[in-house]
């Protein structure tokens, strides 16, 4: 290639980091915000700018002081961790069935991804007499069973294409070799559709560790409230403390963009390595 | 594994699945109650624990009481807040599915009816007869019937007497040489007033009109007291009267002052309405009388100084200040609750005079009173320098009651929802209004 | 597709669909059933299933003005938010991979918003475009410009909900449409470039038939993710202003927990349920005939 070429590609690639680069910085302006409304007094809150007109670091200290926050967020990082492994026990089979097995794998698929369709509010009545008939209400594990059951169909709807990618003559001749289907599926398919594992767990991950509805419904006190939960406190006062919920919100997802990040090479890597079909 | 057997393991997993999927359903219809309170009993508090949901804005209070609590009795408390518009479907919840994780609810007094019918909270009629040192006598007359009785029956014990009062901006009503208004008319007129002449730097009055029932809802409430009506007659449980020249003229007075107030009343919420008062950006703003402490906490607030209150205006023939009760609680014991005696005893104690008269004076437990007792006490006038007189002539008048049938949630949204479509301009005062008596009498029809 | 007759045919175990089949019984037909009942019986949160009613639910769902208008505003939020988050996010996806095969920092800042609470995305948006001292008034006070009032109308509100959402979920098409580019075999590419294609056509005829099964199934799952839209509305616009934003999810949601009319609310859900079936199916039918293309 000429050096002309390599110059003009090299311009190309600047002004495509230029352009995202502004985008990006457009995408990150709310959470920025939430930055700044963190560092508001209430009087401030409205004050017709990005910045806070004097920086107000009160929130800081009175938002750790006005909750638990420690509980809140080890509940949610313990429920959104073990709902994925629950999530993943049951779809990585799941998938590997609507991938292989034909005409039932695609009735299975379907059934999965309709019973997701259904608005969740009033399963939480038939749900709650579940879980009280496990004796898991107002449970940390609780929560994690239920959350994890309804993040089944995405974890099925992703996972269907990595295991489509994997070429069947792998497992067939696996399978010649005498290894049944089910140590087929942990030694030959697990191994390659890996990455789109770790990726479907990181997006449940994200779900659970979000999910609101569910939280408030079943946790009933602290013991076993998730993230989300307490920043819905924040929101049913009557004088809504914005920079004490700013600080909570940053705290708690501030873990979440580390993952994220660190991560990050796994989800997209993972996610490239089966394209959804 | 062979086909067979592996066919007999898929159907033996689909049963036990089917299995735990029915027996719940099968236990769904009965909810697991506690046995009946004994009304005479006296149970031993030591060591016991008690488990409250709260209303958020008010969990701090039994924070409060907590101390002194186990102090008397050797019994701990445990606090558990949720949002206000939670508070309902969560001990709703709690019950029907037989979890029973609360001993006390704080409800709002517009689901006791509610609470009462789904066999939510328990009946302490007898508990209240047979506890003279209650002191019924004491409580506030313009409450307590209200927050406690359905169906000829006392259902729990007031403990916050939430009413709205009249703030004002001290400044801005210098500023434009305007008085506190005394009827909903002057009110109109501050707000046509200050909005215009302030050309968008800030405006008149500040109306929170989300379209829920404790903000919305609100506005409307405040309104119809001033014009001297009622939501039903029979002091809050007999047929509505939404279409009376009061009620009328009450939705015809927020239609008319919301295009003069900090733009625009539906979108906005406690959390907006709040915030831009404490910012000087609006004249006028009807709230709760806990609110009178935010404005007067620099840390907080712009207009610290610079602020007064009122009684809500009047309108119409009336010409007596009359209030609102906008939100206010009371708490009962749970049905499903397993200590039901001790449960009845905290509420019993936490709603004394002393105790009542504790949580006033902490500026941020959210407390107003519920006694005639506490509401003349000096403590509360101390606690409350600004407020005091207007939170007095309101509680000791004749204010209005919400709904408080079992049908009252639902109720309460259709009324806001149609004047919502009336806020929008899409209908009249009177239109909105006969639109909700029609929907109110089909629904209080259907039991 | 003649597999290779020496091969015993390949047969998926169909105890690997057993812990779905579990997860169906338990997360879905156990619930149906449920809703099922509570939509013919006169049921309240606290008292359900107390008498047969027959469809009296599914008329006063229907007559309800809040919820009749609510399903039609539902399929045009998740329709509408859906494409417009297709085809932001696979913009995004084909700046990002004509940049590098990496997404880099950049790429992981553009997914922030997927991860941030719904609660307080809501939060966030409505403090910025409050009419009054929110920050976009303020900006555009600066700039001398008039203030605009983005939810005070019934269009803006509406369309302003999408904004946001397609905010919080374009990244999420993003980054799957990303992955499928980078699956896109550089061979074809060339090959079209050899054949005097230029980069909009490579892009047409190559690339995008390439990724459009990806596509169609982000299409699809975003679909009904739209469609169950709740936390944004509830923080936001509280459904408001009147019923503009009031989607089914919300309305179901407010007569189930706020009026307690969960009888009412189930036989909602069931219509909403087949409403989001006939336009998932559309889609879906598509994909079918796609794979079918395909293979």
């Amino acid at each position: 290639m000429s050096a002309a070429g390599i110059g003009a590609r090299r311009r190309r690639r600047a002004g495509l980091t230029v352009l995202l680069g502004l985008i990006a910085l457009a995408t990150v302006v709310p959470v920025l915000y939430v930055v700044s409304l963190s560092l508001r007094s209430r009087d401030d809150v409205l004050n017709g700018g990005l910045l806070p007109s004097r920086v107000f670091w009160r929130n800081w200290p009175d938002a750790f002081g006005a909750i638990d926050l420690g509980r809140y967020m080890a509940n949610s990082w313990t429920v959104a961790a073990g709902s994925v492994v629950l999530t993943l026990l049951i779809a990585v089979p799941g998938a590997y069935f609507t991938a292989r097995a034909g005409r039932s794998g695609g009735r299975l698929a379907a059934l999965v991804l309709s019973s997701y369709s259904a608005p969740p509010v009033v399963a939480i009545l038939p749900l709650f007499f579940l879980l009280r008939n496990l004796q898991l209400n107002n449970t940390v594990a609780g929560l994690a069973l239920v959350d994890g059951l309804a993040n089944v169909p995405v974890a099925i709807w992703l996972l269907d294409g990595f295991v489509r990618r994997v070429p069947r003559e792998i497992e067939e001749a696996a399978w010649l070799d005498g290894l049944g289907a089910w140590a087929g599926l942990r030694r030959i398919v697990l191994p390659l559709i890996a990455p789109g594992v770790a990726a479907a767990a990181l997006i449940c991950f994200f779900l659970s560790y979000n999910e609101f509805l569910f939280a408030l419904s079943f946790a009933q006190d602290s013991t076993a409230q998730t993230l989300p939960v307490a920043l819905s406190l924040f929101q049913g006062d009557k004088n809504v403390e914005f920079g004490q919920q700013a600080v909570v919100s940053l705290v708690g997802i501030a873990p979440v963009y580390v993952l994220a990040v660190a991560a990050q090479r796994w989800l997209v890597a993972g996610l490239s390595s089966g394209a959804v079909k | 594994m062979s086909p067979l057997s592996r066919r007999q393991l898929l159907r033996a997993t689909t049963g036990a699945a089917a299995l735990t999927a029915a027996g719940p359903l099968l236990t769904a219809c009965g909810t697991a109650q506690g046995d009946a309170l004994d009304p005479t009993a006296k149970p031993d508090l030591d060591g016991v624990t008690l488990k409250i949901l709260a209303n958020q804005p008010n969990a701090l209070s039994f924070h409060y009481l907590a101390g002194p609590f186990e102090e008397a009795t050797g019994a701990k408390l445990k606090v558990t807040p949720v949002p206000y518009d939670k508070l309902t479907s969560k001990a709703t919840l709690d019950v029907q599915s037989g979890a029973g994780q609360f001993d006390v609810f704080m409800y709002w007094y517009a689901a006791v009816g509610t609470l009462a019918q789904g066999g939510v909270i328990e009946d302490l009629t007898a508990y209240i007869r047979a506890h003279k040192d209650i002191e019924e006598s004491d409580f506030l007359p313009s409450l307590y019937d209200t927050y406690t009785r359905w169906d000829g029956k006392r259902w729990g014990l007031p403990y916050d007497g939430d009413t709205h009062i009249l703030f004002y901006n001290t400044e801005l009503f210098e500023r434009h040489k305007v008085e506190p208004p005394k009827t909903w008319d002057d009110y109109q007129h501050i707000a046509e007033k200050i909005t215009k002449d302030a050309k968008g730097k800030y405006y008149g009055t500040i109306i929170e009109a989300q379209q829920v029932p404790v903000i919305l809802g609100c506005d409307f409430a405040n309104r119809l007291a001033g014009y001297g009506g009622t939501f039903l007659d029979q002091g809050g449980s007999g047929t509505p009267t939404l279409t009376s020249p009061e009620a009328i003229a009450a939705a015809q007075a927020l239609f008319d002052a919301a295009p003069h107030a900090l733009p625009s009343p539906l979108q906005i919420g406690f959390d907006q309405a709040t915030p831009a008062f404490l910012d000087g950006k609006g004249a006028m703003l009807d709230f709760w009388t806990d609110f009178a402490k935010r404005a007067e906490d620099p840390k907080q607030s712009k207009v610290v100084g610079k602020w007064g209150v009122t009684t809500l205006p009047v309108g119409g023939d009336n010409t007596k200040p009359r209030t609102s009760l906008d939100a206010g609680f009371g708490l009962a014991v749970s049905t499903a609750s397993k200590q039901k005696e001790a449960a009845a005893a905290f509420i019993k104690w936490a709603t004394a005079a002393q105790q009542n008269l504790l949580v006033l004076g902490k500026p941020d437990a959210g407390a107003d009173p519920i006694r005639t007792s506490t509401l003349n006490a000096d403590a509360f006038k101390k606690a409350s320098p600004d407020s005091y007189d207007v939170v007095r002539t309101g509680l000791a008048g004749d204010p209005l009651p919400w709904p408080t049938v079992p049908k009252s949630p639902q109720l309460l949204q259709g009324l806001v929802d149609e004047l919502a479509l009336g806020l929008q301009g899409k209908q009249s005062a009177k239109k909105a209004l006969e639109n909700t008596q029609r929907a109110w009498l089909t629904t209080l029809k259907k039991t | 597709m003649s597999r290779a007759s020496h091969v015993p045919r390949f047969r998926v175990p169909r105890a690997l669909a057993a812990p779905s089949v579990v997860f169906l019984l338990v997360f879905a037909a156990y619930p149906l059933v449920y809703l099922i009942g509570l939509a013919f019986t006169s049921s309240t949160l606290a008292q359900p299933l107390r008498r047969w009613t027959g469809f009296d639910n599914f008329h006063s769902a229907l007559e309800s003005q809040s919820f009749s208008g609510s399903l039609w505003r539902s399929v045009v939020f998740a329709v509408a938010a859906a494409c417009v988050q297709l085809v932001l996010g696979t913009a995004l996806a084909l700046l990002l991979r004509a940049r590098a095969a990496r997404p880099g920092l950049l790429g992981t800042v553009l997914l922030l918003p997927l991860v941030t609470p719904p609660v307080m995305v809501g939060v966030a948006w409505k403090l910025l475009l409050a009419p009054v001292g929110g920050a976009l008034n303020g900006a555009l006070h600066e700039f001398g410009l008039p203030g605009v009032n983005p939810l005070g109308g019934s269009t803006g509100a509406f369309v302003t909900l999408i904004v946001i959402d397609s905010w919080q979920w374009t990244p999420f098409v993003m980054l799957l449409a990303y992955a499928a580019l980078l699956g896109v075999p550089d061979e074809l590419r060339e090959a079209a470039a050899l054949d005097g294609a230029g980069r909009v056509r490579t892009l047409r005829s190559v690339v995008l038939p390439y990724i459009e099964p990806t596509l169609l199934s982000v299409l699809t799952l975003k679909l009904v993710i739209g469609f169950k839209v709740f936390d944004i509305v509830y923080v936001v616009t509280a459904g408001g202003p009147g019923f503009s934003t009031t989607t089914s999810t919300y309305d179901i949601q407010r007569t189930a927990l706020q009026e307690f009319d969960v009888g009412s609310a189930a036989a909602a859900t069931v219509l909403f349920s087949l409403i989001i079936g006939l336009v998932v199916s559309v889609v879906a039918l598509r994909r079918k005939r796609h794979e079918e293309v395909a293979v």
